[in-house]
């Protein structure tokens, strides 16, 4: 039972080693490159709290660091470059380990136990989010945990736990908690999960508010700056090109109106697919991703990796070619075309943002085309019937 | 949405989509032919425009030039001097220039590259500028084509002279004195941006001066424009350049028209020279680089003046041209920004800007992606399941062959055997003919690999279409006839039904079942000829030899196999990846159709679920 897991794991760690050992430069240019790296996760930023931290100075007064400081002394315990890059790789190969644990429990899936682990490991989205050490893995790691704690073992304490580091450690996916709760059996366990989140979130709070040297200051420096989105700095999100063409008058409301954007949605999911709680829970990490401050391709690589459980889905799925073509072809373009607006200056800010906007489209296309198909295997009473005809009215 | 939906239901209604099916593959040459068509087009009258100069600050040719007569004498003295520095070695010449510009107040340093010589430059400090900026006047000592410059360095000396006097410059201005316009320039270039000592601030353009003759008369001005790597200059200083060579007198030539045809302005000549544009574009740095290719990938705009033929206009005249392009340059508050990055010119003043001509190359990629789709649908294998072997191995066999094309390129950088190269590219060609017994793949796997193939090349030239669009227009071109090979099936499948869609070897088959005596020699002839028609298609699109015939038939400055060993040292000297745009990007595709073009045979496939 196990073994298939293990293996996955193993070759997982062992592709991200062998890619470090291969390219040993490829680590700083991808912290460089927008795309895989945000003032909220990039490494850089992070060895310049371990840097801080390692020297008594405040970590949290100088803007730089957006890290939670229990994640910084935790990677200040390792001094050496191997460990650390060991540790991501570790990471990674857990996730895919759990990933490939959690297609077990779908008994009626009709795709290989190994698949979506496999996939994971060979993805390059998450490889190179993993090998540029963006702080995310760390999110997307308690994400999967949480996950897998409750669909493998049924462990309702953990699983809200690990929900709550992952909320700590980056402020919007504590909104996962949300379809967490629509997965659980009764009110009960409702109720119990919110409390051990709560508790276990004041808990780590309290604990970084001791190790900060009894200072509170890490709060708006980790979440005010992701809620306000202070640093207006191009990445492949909506946030940024708006934020800079607009009048200082209108910051705060958009600003609001941004956040209550991504919140807004997370309920509805929810409830709308209360019968399908995973299914809910996967749509919110896609729609995180959509519409977070400071996205990277590793949320979405993130999320990709769990599109393999909706296989029975890909049947109904209305322009799956399209989504695919506009995700690649963003992906291939964003790097160019930021190339061409930074470094070689022919370009502007706009060739970046547009291709953004694609970016934005093709993972909304791909959210609202598995809104569809599920919505359409609904209809059908979950027995596929490909040949009948729904339109939307 | 509504309206895409009511179309979208009126096309199922009306029985259209296994008809556009069945027609991928011809959507998709007519697409390259579109592509074709549209570039073909653009010299039309309506679809280009007229140069203007966009940044009102530049003001070409509004202050009155002063390099004249007057200047001649100066010029000359120097140039009789020069004249004996040919044969001097190139220590003895930097030196005896280098204190020729000391002697005006110029600031000045050599730089020496281990590999590519001394260059000598002097920097003279703006008075009225906060020396943040600098405009550069490069002068190689030996031109493109390995003339002794004289003119050129004369020119640049006696400009710095009359230079110095004036306090009108807000820029600092950069003489430069290398070896060569190629790697010593690019060297140069490149050290003044990371490690020398003497520098003027951010260059914001620059200048390169070719005149090879010792005459003081000459007929008329190429002026060259085409950077490394897809850049372009700001049209801006191309177009202030060709409006002060004009408004001086003399006739501006591009991409090397000669003298007698730069009067033409209709149709085919607009034509010829938006042909010699996309080719030189393409092919800059690999070509014989005039000089402003080295200042390529640093923000700066530049243009390389060469006096062409005897009589005419004098040197000073000449001379001139960088006078005012220098002045206009002073006048800008900010790096150019303005005018157009993207564009084609297609006379001295008349261009079409990106919007009308990156239709033609993103037609290709389209009719790539679309071959790619036909691969994938237009076949009797089309439902098979997204995590099938087929696909896995189809994207395994492609993950090889690019591991195989960076081995490869990686391998002719250090041995650049081009012999071997051609060899080894003409030798795997006949591979499908001569294990056409041996080795079978099975025929989804062909489909799956075609399909992997063109939607890489698809996005590849996507990749280049902004950065590089005359390489993506070339590439996307010349690779096209690799969406007519076909896959050939060998071996009869044993369900009739799944196996009678498309392509002809299949077709022969199922109209054996008539005449089955004759079926076998009918079908046999017809796969030998659909083999020698792969066989060529192959040999065709190879990315080597289809590049190597581009430039033996479309430009003669290539000779035999050259054109490699030039993009290898164009790679080595200048960084010019045109060289991995083959091997990475085109390569690993040839590869996988290589792969897919084995005979096959048929596969059963067991009626599943739909998979669209």
């Amino acid at each position: 039972m196990d073994s298939t897991g293990f293996k996955v794991a193993l070759g997982c760690i062992a592709i991200r080693l062998a890619v470090i050992c291969l390219f040993p430069s490829l680590q700083q240019q991808l912290d460089q490159s927008v795309e895989f790296s945000t003032p909220v996760t990039s490494f850089r930023s992070l060895q310049e709290g371990l840097y801080l931290l390692r020297n008594n100075i405040q970590v949290y007064n100088h803007g730089v660091v957006h890290h939670p400081p229990i994640l910084v002394f935790f990677l200040s315990l390792f001094t050496s470059g191997t460990s650390i890059s060991l540790i991501y790789a570790f990471i990674d190969g857990l996730i895919a380990y759990q990933l490939t644990k959690m297609t077990k429990v779908f008994k009626n899936l009709r795709v290989k136990s190994w698949l979506p682990g496999l996939l994971y490991a060979v993805n390059p989205l998450v490889l190179l989010s993993c090998i540029s050490r963006s702080s995310i893995i760390f999110t997307n790691f308690f994400i999967s945990s949480s996950l897998y704690c409750l669909l493998t073992e049924g462990n309702v304490i953990l699983s809200s736990v690990m929900i709550s580091v992952s909320g700590y450690l980056s402020l919007y996916s504590i909104l996962l908690l949300i379809p967490l709760l629509g997965m659980l059996k009764n009110w009960r366990q409702r109720m119990f999960s919110v409390v051990v989140s709560a508790l276990s979130l004041s808990i780590l709070l309290l604990l970084s508010y001791t190790m900060s040297g009894k200072s509170w200051s890490f709060l708006s420096q980790v979440y005010g700056s992701a809620i306000s989105f202070e640093k207006v700095f191009p990445n492949l999100g909506l946030w940024w090109y708006f934020f800079i063409e607009m009048f200082d008058t209108f910051i705060p409301f958009f600003k609001a109106v941004f956040n209550i954007f991504i919140v807004a949605f997370i309920a509805p999911f929810t409830l709308r697919y209360h019968k399908q709680p995973f299914y809910a829970f996967i749509l919110c990490i896609g729609w995180i991703a959509l519409t977070k401050p400071y996205p990277s391709l590793g949320d979405a690589g993130f999320f990709f990796s769990f599109l393999p459980f909706f296989a029975p889905l890909f049947g109904y799925l209305r322009y799956p070619i399209i989504s695919a073509l506009l995700f690649l072809h963003a992906i291939v373009l964003a790097p160019i075309f930021y190339h061409l607006w930074v470094v070689l200056g022919s370009g502007n800010s706009n060739f970046f943002y547009a291709i953004s906007l694609v970016y934005a489209l093709a993972i909304a296309s791909i959210l609202v085309d598995l809104n569809w198909a599920m919505l359409r295997i609904e209809y059908d009473n979950g027995v596929p019937n490909f040949k009948l005809k729904v339109t939307q009215i | 949405m509504a309206l895409l939906e009511k179309l979208h239901r009126r096309i199922v209604d009306m029985g259209l989509v296994p008809r556009i099916i069945a027609l991928l593959p011809v959507i998709s040459t007519l697409c390259a032919l579109f592509g074709f068509i549209s570039i073909a087009i653009l010299p039309m009258d309506g679809q280009y425009r007229r140069t203007y100069i966009s940044e009102n600050a530049l003001m070409p040719s509004q202050a009155y030039s002063y390099f004249r007569e007057s200047e001649w004498n100066v010029l000359r003295g120097y140039r009789s001097q020069i004249e004996e520095m040919e044969n001097m070695t190139s220590s003895e010449r930097n030196n005896q220039m280098g204190s020729w510009l000391q002697e005006f107040g110029t600031k000045t340093a050599i730089y020496e590259s281990q590999q590519y010589g001394e260059t000598l430059y002097g920097v003279m400090h703006a008075p009225r500028g906060d020396g943040t900026e600098a405009m550069v006047l490069a002068i190689p000592w030996f031109n493109s084509d390995d003339e002794f410059n004289v003119g050129g360095a004369a020119l640049g000396v006696s400009l710095a002279r009359f230079f110095s006097r004036w306090p009108v410059w807000s820029k600092n201005i950069i003489v430069v004195f290398s070896e060569n316009p190629r790697a010593a320039l690019r060297s140069w270039v490149e050290a003044y941006h990371t490690s020398l000592d003497l520098t003027g601030g951010s260059i914001e353009a620059a200048v390169v001066l070719d005149y090879s003759s010792a005459e003081d008369f000459f007929e008329y001005v190429e002026i060259s424009y085409d950077g490394l790597n897809g850049e372009l200059p700001n049209l801006d200083l191309v177009n202030i350049a060709i409006s002060i060579t004009e408004h001086e007198g003399m006739k501006v030539s591009l991409h090397g028209l000669p003298y007698d045809q730069l009067a033409n302005n209709d149709f085919w000549s607009r034509l010829k020279i938006l042909s010699l544009g996309i080719r030189d574009w393409a092919l800059s740095g690999v070509k014989n680089p005039h000089g402003n290719e080295a200042f390529s990938g640093w923000r700066i705009q530049s243009v390389t003046l060469k006096a062409h033929g005897h009589g005419g206009h004098d040197i000073t005249t000449f001379g001139r041209i960088p006078e005012a392009m220098f002045r206009s340059i002073n006048n800008l508050l900010e790096k150019f920004h303005q005018s157009f990055f993207f564009y084609l010119l297609l006379a001295p003043r008349q261009f079409v800007s990106i919007s009308s001509y990156l239709p033609s190359a993103v037609a290709f990629s389209v009719a790539f992606a679309i071959s790619s789709l036909n691969a994938f649908i237009n076949n009797a294998y089309a439902s098979i399941s997204l995590f099938s072997e087929y696909n896995l191995v189809a994207l395994l066999v492609w993950f090889i062959s690019l591991v195989v094309s960076f081995i490869i390129s990686q391998i002719f950088l250090l041995v650049p055997s081009v012999g071997l190269l051609m060899t080894i590219s003409l030798a795997t060609c006949f591979l499908p003919l001569v294990l056409s017994e041996k080795v079978h793949i099975s025929e989804p796997l062909s489909y799956r690999l075609k399909n992997v193939a063109f939607l890489y090349f698809s996005l590849v030239s996507t990749s280049l279409l902004m950065i590089n669009f005359a390489m993506a227009l070339l590439i996307g071109s010349l690779a096209f006839p690799m969406t007519f090979i076909r896959t050939i099936v060998v071996g009869k499948s044993t369900e009739h039904e799944m196996g009678t869609k498309s392509h002809t070897s299949v077709k022969t088959e199922s109209r054996d079942d008539l005449f089955e005596h004759h079926g076998d020699t009918v079908l046999e002839k017809a796969k030998k000829r659909q083999q020698l028609k792969n066989l060529l298609l192959l040999v065709l699109t190879n990315p080597f030899i289809s590049i190597t015939l581009f430039a033996l038939v479309f430009d003669n400055e290539f000779h035999g196999f050259d054109i490699v060993n030039k993009l290898i040292s164009a790679w080595l000297d200048l960084k010019c990846w045109n060289w991995f745009v083959l091997c990475i990007g085109w390569l690993p595709c040839w590869l996988l159709i290589l792969a897919s073009s084995f005979e096959s045979r048929s596969v059963v496939v067991k009626s599943k679920e739909k998979q669209s």
